[in-house]
């Protein structure tokens, strides 16, 4: 039986999901940097938790996963809680709708993902830092968009694009194919309106 | 590692001081300035969480956290110095790249800001133990199920990532190639990544059992093993920052109106 | 006190179509040590889990039949309640403990702490189960320091501090090393002799035999007997249940050593002994 979307009761499994999770965050990124990959692969268990549990569910790993960077390595990831909200949400919601099925759903969850991602720390880089991003590549096209005279938010908007949505999309894609990979009764342990049927 | 979080106990009245009013400085110390609209107020936190920071005997601990947003920084100093829309009054020049006033004033703004941000938030967590305080939240009503989550955060993480190492090195000992081009390298992740996640999601389940088993829903009103971190002077503390807050929003709609 | 009633059990997990348990009804008297083996995949895992009321409380899926524990029902039960009646311990060390506490003695304290006693109570409880499972040592070590036989040694401390009037140990020893498994193994003869009724599965068929008041033998789900050591390791047929007899009872069959009185085969070394010095003798 399949759960509401939007349900806020969680089972200890689920709340037990969002460290493992914030775990995985940290391990994609860890391996991505030890492959020496121009991605930051950093939001595999935001997306892999929207999947399994649901949008709220993928919100709060977004969230709590830059509040703690925040408060263990960088206190600047706190502002961008708000991106990795957006991308659990979204990537929820697409879940749920079943886009996470096949791999043409998948490259559309993998695009709109995307795109939220960016539309949010647009704003956010602007607000703290006047719109760069801190990627060279990005920051070179801020740059000369800028000096041509385009507005701040569309040069900032460049920016992020550049630098985020390859890595959201490599994100969304990983995610895909290894839920293909998982047995049927670690995904059901996440179904939270399950009730129990009567055997007698 | 057994916990990623910087908090290491040193004895000092920061440590004694309840994680709240901590908290409550935070906010201050942001939302002063930002109200004020003043640079001179930012740098003043500044200095002030220097102080509490020394106090607390954990000053050096700041420079690695520091040094993560100074990059970028920099690079905002670099591009608003040169590029900033406006800019007109050369301020200096290395060689032939000039920087312009209004740009490098710009930039000075934000990086005072970010800096202020960054040290009101060490003033908390170099000297917090983070059980200490969600328990503190327990005890006022936050939900003891959440408040796990939280903590078990700072100790699960250092836990998967030691097993990585063993994981990568199984499968390299499997003949899969780590480095080389591109192609090679992306084809490495996903072998890698996979076992982890698997392992990461049975575990999961496992320890839900285990926490279920020892009352993990229970619905009685928590005891706490430790004591409650709090000294006579919070309440005071609280009200005093409480006041500047209000007394600078204050401010500000009065000159609002006039 | 808690004994357990089992009445025609029966469970599907959810996403599949095979019953994991068929069937099953039996009685425990309070104080009963009962050892359940069978292959793997026979059920032993998911009847360990049904006593505790993780199923069908945690699982879901399809649930008939009745346990009752000390006549509660374990259906109609949630399990932050029913832990304290009933405790359970298993296989993997690491994924019991909890992550969120810094030292052993806290770390033994979570079940404590959510169960709303009092401080006091608190530090006698996790004092005398840290005596008990001799880890006192350890209590202000971090607990993902330790070796797998003192992580599990910990964790029976927990629960035990719970005060449960059941534990159930589902393969306990199963990822330890040699000496892991003998801690452990000592901490459960500590523990039968305090008078709790423990249900243990376990591979070490040795250790079962001795321990053991009744076993229970599962196939495919379902209670294929349940009896003493003696009689269960006396039984022809127990390798088509892919279960093999302790080495005593294996040695005794060769020889063709029985038990007059109960005309079954010997299965701890305490039985076999005298009928070696017999059959010496009669030499």
């Amino acid at each position: 039986m399949k759960s509401k979307l939007w349900s806020f009761k969680f089972n200890t499994v689920t709340l037990v999901l969002i460290p493992a999770a914030i775990g995985i965050n940290y391990l994609g990124k860890l391996f991505a940097g030890v492959l020496k990959l121009p991605l930051w692969l950093d939001s595999i268990g935001t997306v892999l938790a929207a999947v399994l549990a649901g949008p709220i569910v993928g919100a709060i790993c977004g969230a709590a996963n830059n509040i703690i960077y925040g408060l263990t390595m960088d206190p600047i990831s706190t502002v961008y809680a708000l991106t990795n909200l957006g991308i659990g949400i979204v990537a929820g919601i697409l879940a749920y709708k079943g886009f996470m099925k096949n791999i043409k759903g998948a490259i559309i969850t993998a695009l709109v993902v995307g795109l939220v991602a960016v539309v949010i720390s647009t704003p956010l880089n602007i607000i703290l830092w006047e719109g760069t991003t801190g990627n060279v590549w990005g920051d070179a096209l801020y740059a000369w968009a800028i000096a041509h005279n385009l507005p701040v938010w569309l040069s900032s908007f460049l920016d992020e694009l550049v630098v985020d949505l390859p890595d959201k999309i490599a994100v969304v894609v990983i995610v895909f194919l290894i839920c293909k990979g998982l047995p049927k009764s670690l995904i059901s342990l996440y179904q939270r309106d399950e009730k129990i049927e009567n055997l007698d | 590692m057994k916990s990623i979080s910087l908090y290491v106990d040193k004895g000092t009245l920061l440590n004694r001081i309840a994680p709240e009013s901590k908290i409550m400085y935070i906010i201050t110390a942001i939302t002063v300035p930002a109200l004020l609209g003043n640079r001179l107020a930012g740098a003043g936190f500044i200095v002030l969480s220097v102080l509490l920071l020394l106090s607390g005997k954990v000053l050096r601990k700041t420079i690695p956290l520091l040094s993560v947003s100074g990059f970028v920084l920099l690079t905002v100093l670099i591009i608003q110095g040169m590029f900033r829309a406006g800019n007109t009054v050369p301020l200096f020049s290395i060689g032939p790249v000039i920087f312009y006033r209004e740009g490098t004033s710009f930039a000075m703004s934000i990086v005072i800001n970010v800096i202020n941000i960054l040290l009101s938030f060490c003033v908390l967590i170099l000297t917090t133990k983070p059980s200490d305080m969600i328990e503190n939240f327990i005890r006022r009503g936050f939900s003891p199920r959440f408040g796990y989550v939280f903590i078990s955060v700072f100790q699960i993480i250092p836990q998967m990532t030691e097993t990585m190492s063993t994981i990568a090195d199984a499968q390299r000992s499997r003949g899969m190639e780590t480095e080389g081009n591109l192609w090679v390298r992306i084809k490495a992740f996903i072998p890698l990544i996979s076992p982890v996640i698997m392992s990461s999601l049975i575990n999961t389940k496992e320890r839900a059992l285990a926490l279920e088993v020892r009352g993990f829903n229970s619905k009685h009103k928590k005891t706490f093993l430790n004591d409650e971190r709090k000294t006579s002077a919070d309440p005071y503390l609280q009200i005093i920052l409480l006041i500047g807050i209000l007394a600078t929003i204050g401010w500000r709609v009065f000159v609002w109106l006039a | 006190m808690a004994g357990i009633v089992i009445e025609h059990l029966k469970y599907r997990y959810p996403g599949s179509n095979k019953l994991a348990l068929d069937d099953i009804t039996f009685s425990v008297n309070q104080g009963e040590f009962i050892g359940i083996i069978g292959r793997n995949e026979s059920g032993k895992s998911s009847l360990c889990q049904a006593i505790a009321g993780l199923i069908p409380n945690f699982y879901k899926g399809a649930y008939g039949g009745k346990v009752l524990i000390d006549e509660l029902e374990v259906k109609k039960v949630e399990v932050d309640e029913l832990c304290q009646k009933v405790g359970i311990i298993f296989q993997n060390p690491f994924n019991q403990v909890t992550g969120s506490k810094l030292t052993v003695y806290e770390e033994i304290s979570f079940g404590l702490e959510n169960m709303g006693i009092p401080k006091e109570e608190m530090t006698q409880r996790i004092d005398e189960a840290m005596e008990l499972l001799d880890i006192s040592k350890y209590k202000d070590r971090y607990p993902f320091d330790l070796s797998g036989g003192q992580m599990q040694r910990m964790a029976i401390a927990s629960i035990i501090a719970m005060k449960p009037e059941v534990i159930i140990l589902d393969e306990p020893t199963s990822q330890l090393d040699p000496q892991g498994r003998e801690e452990v193994f000592q901490a459960v003869q500590k523990l039968s002799k305090q008078g709790i009724t423990i249900i243990m599965v376990e591979h070490n068929m040795e250790k079962i035999a001795a321990y053991s008041d009744r076993i229970v033998l599962l196939e495919d789900g379902k209670l294929i007997a349940i009896d003493t050591p003696q009689v269960i390791f006396s039984r022809e047929d127990l390798i088509e249940y892919g279960v093999e007899a302790p080495i005593y009872t294996q040695i005794s069959r060769k020889l063709g050593l029985k038990d007059k009185r109960t005309g079954c085969y010997p299965v701890t070394l305490k039985e076999i002994k005298p009928l070696l010095e017999t059959e010496g003798g009669d030499r």
